[in-house]
């Protein structure tokens, strides 16, 4: 496609705008799956090898 | 075309770059493991929307373990060194202690995905890093040699976030060789 005209014009949100979409009702699918990702990391610290320790 | 069903009946809003949120699970990582890989990218959104789903249904810094990497770059760039869009890339970093960077990571990541920086072409993502006593949250940018752009970008991100405490500029570069690299910019 060509002659988009505005469509090409970059799409800039300020963040008062991002925030009142925040409540949205939850209706995604895989949310459980990502929660599950990001709930399963025990501490490890210990174990843990930091790259800025380099 | 397929329609997909959901509870939102108004249009979603697109965003002008797609992102890709990225995980790495500390549980993962021995002493042996190579840094990155056990990094997952967990998923790619491009809509307001889908950012909001994501959002309110992941940990936010405060809760994540310690050790935990979470990242939100734009799709296709990988949040590694090795990445050919970040391999003269550069870095600033905001330290916070334990437990207060939810604040800015979420103001971070609306500025990111709202395209609120000048230079948001010189923008790869963000990563916010949780340890023992601190969380850190940084900012990659792809040139870290042009200064202009890496002045401007780390000086509005400051008045985005409110934060008043210089800031530094670290080149991946030196990153690599250094242990403690020195700040080539600061704001």
């Amino acid at each position: 496609h060509d002659g988009d005209g505005n469509e090409s014009m970059s799409k800039k949100y300020s963040r008062d705008f991002l925030l009142k979409f925040s409540d949205l009702p939850d209706s995604f699918e895989i949310a459980s799956d990502i929660a599950e990702v990001l709930m399963s990391a025990q501490i490890y610290a210990s174990d843990h090898v930091d790259r800025d320790s380099y | 075309s397929s329609k997909i069903p959901t509870a939102v009946t108004q249009q979603p809003h697109p965003l002008e770059h797609s992102w890709t949120f990225w995980f790495d699970n500390p549980s993962g990582k021995s002493k042996q493991a190579t840094w990155g890989s056990s990094m997952r990218s967990i998923y790619t959104f491009a809509t307001v929307e889908e950012f909001w789903s994501l959002y309110n249904n992941t940990h936010h810094p405060s809760k994540l373990a310690v050790g935990a990497d979470f990242y939100c770059f734009k799709h296709k760039i990988e949040p590694k060194w090795e990445d050919p869009v970040c391999s003269n890339g550069g870095k600033w970093t905001v330290i916070f202690s334990k437990g207060k960077s939810d604040t800015c990571w979420l103001y971070t990541l609306l500025a990111l995905i709202g395209e609120q920086f000048e230079h948001g072409d010189e923008i790869c993502g963000a990563v916010v890093n949780v340890r023992g006593r601190q969380e850190k949250v940084s900012l990659w940018t792809k040139n870290a040699a042009n200064e202009a752009a890496q002045v401007s970008i780390g000086e509005q991100w400051k008045k985005l976030l409110d934060y008043n405490e210089t800031i530094g500029f670290i080149f991946h570069e030196d990153a690599k060789h250094d242990k403690a690299p020195k700040n080539r910019y600061t704001v």
